[in-house]
């Protein structure tokens, strides 16, 4: 607690005026611009999953992020807490899940140079959960078209002893055309490979696919994606919506 | 497995391929001798136009695309560049600056 004050302590003394640090066109992907120097931003994240069939559960993410623009190129930020709602057969309940410190440097431009691309990297760190994450963001802007691309590795420990091990590879793809200066809607297509115990034995795929839609106005936005399961895993969600609400401090 | 990396193999492609054609005609024009010229009679120096650009091309994409230059008029521009220089935390030299740039580059569009 005393970290996060002395951090929003720091954030205010070193920022001669804060303001809004950009709006999200997509929920899946991240883009390549970076927040500009002294921004700050609060952002609300709402994912829904559900799995239907005989072992029908839904669960609701909540993540609460606090993202800073500490040069024109390099933006902090930080997941004051992810936590979620459960339900299923067994149990429902709200369980704690992590906090986390993510760092995106942008390299290019994705209006002037060929592509646009950052790097990003994510450390989460929570009940019985580690995480490290990195990603490459490229991103291209075409008149009013924007085109992402994402390509992530994951590796997470969890459970007692963070004995139980898994390694992730998704990569994901979106497009988002602007229909006025304030509503952009497109696609989004998310495909993962997971592997547990950091082997390839299952030959777990996962393919989402499904529209989105951004709105923005004054100093906030909200984007919404509804993305369905494109192929068959039993235990990943068949419907997923993912809602992210940002404001401008 | 296969079909789903075809789908994402002609994803990039189409991506890769729109990136590398119609990049220079979408992008906002380039400062060029012939915009300073322009500039020049309209008392605005080469390192505004050329700071004006890169602030256009790089702050104004964290919440929209760009739109043409000759989008709007010139007496609409202080207007709207006036309307969102604080959500893109620009200083008022830099706002004066994205504002140089986009009325020279509307007047040479013209």
């Amino acid at each position: 607690m005393k970290t996060l004050r002395l951090l929003c302590i720091l954030i205010f003394a070193f920022s001669p005026s804060v303001s809004f640090s950009g709006v999200r066109h997509f929920t899946f992907l991240y883009e390549a611009p970076t927040s500009a120097r002294g921004s700050l931003e609060l952002e609300n994240w709402v994912t829904w999953k559900q799995i239907t069939g005989p072992d029908r559960s839904d669960e609701v993410d909540f993540r609460h992020e606090l993202e800073y623009g500490v040069t024109d190129n390099f933006q902090v930020s930080v997941y004051l807490a992810d936590w979620f709602y459960e339900s299923n057969k067994e149990h429902s309940g709200f369980t704690y899940s992590d906090s986390a410190i993510e760092l995106i440097y942008n390299l290019t431009n994705p209006v002037d140079d060929p592509i646009g691309l950052s790097i990003y990297g994510e450390i989460k760190a929570g009940d019985r959960l580690v995480e490290l994450e990195s990603k490459l963001i490229a991103q291209k802007n075409l008149g009013p078209l924007i085109f992402a691309y994402n390509a992530t590795i994951e590796a997470v420990w969890e459970e007692k002893e963070l004995e139980s091990r898994e390694g992730e590879f998704s990569q994901a793809v979106g497009a988002s055309y602007e229909i006025s200066p304030r509503i952009s809607a497109g696609i989004e297509l998310l495909h993962e490979f997971v592997f547990p115990k950091w082997r390839d034995e299952e030959k777990i795929r996962n393919l989402f696919v499904g529209p989105n839609v951004s709105y923005r106005s004054g100093n906030w936005f909200v984007t919404v994606t509804a993305l369905a399961q494109a192929t068959d895993t039993d235990d990943e969600p068949d419907l997923q919506v993912r809602t992210i609400f940002g404001i401008g401090l | 497995m296969k079909k789903h990396l075809a789908i994402f193999a002609a994803a990039i492609v189409c991506l890769v391929d729109l990136s590398s054609c119609g990049t220079t005609s979408l992008a906002p024009p380039p400062v060029t001798a012939e915009l300073a010229r322009v500039g020049t009679h309209q008392h605005v120096d080469l390192a505004t136009l050329r700071e004006g650009r890169v602030l256009f091309v790089s702050r104004c994409i964290e919440c929209h695309t760009l739109p043409a230059v000759s989008q709007h008029g010139a007496t609409e521009w202080p207007r709207l560049i006036d309307e969102m220089a604080g959500r893109a935390n620009l200083k008022s030299t830099e706002r004066d600056a994205v504002l140089a740039y986009i009325l020279v580059a509307h007047s040479q569009s013209r």
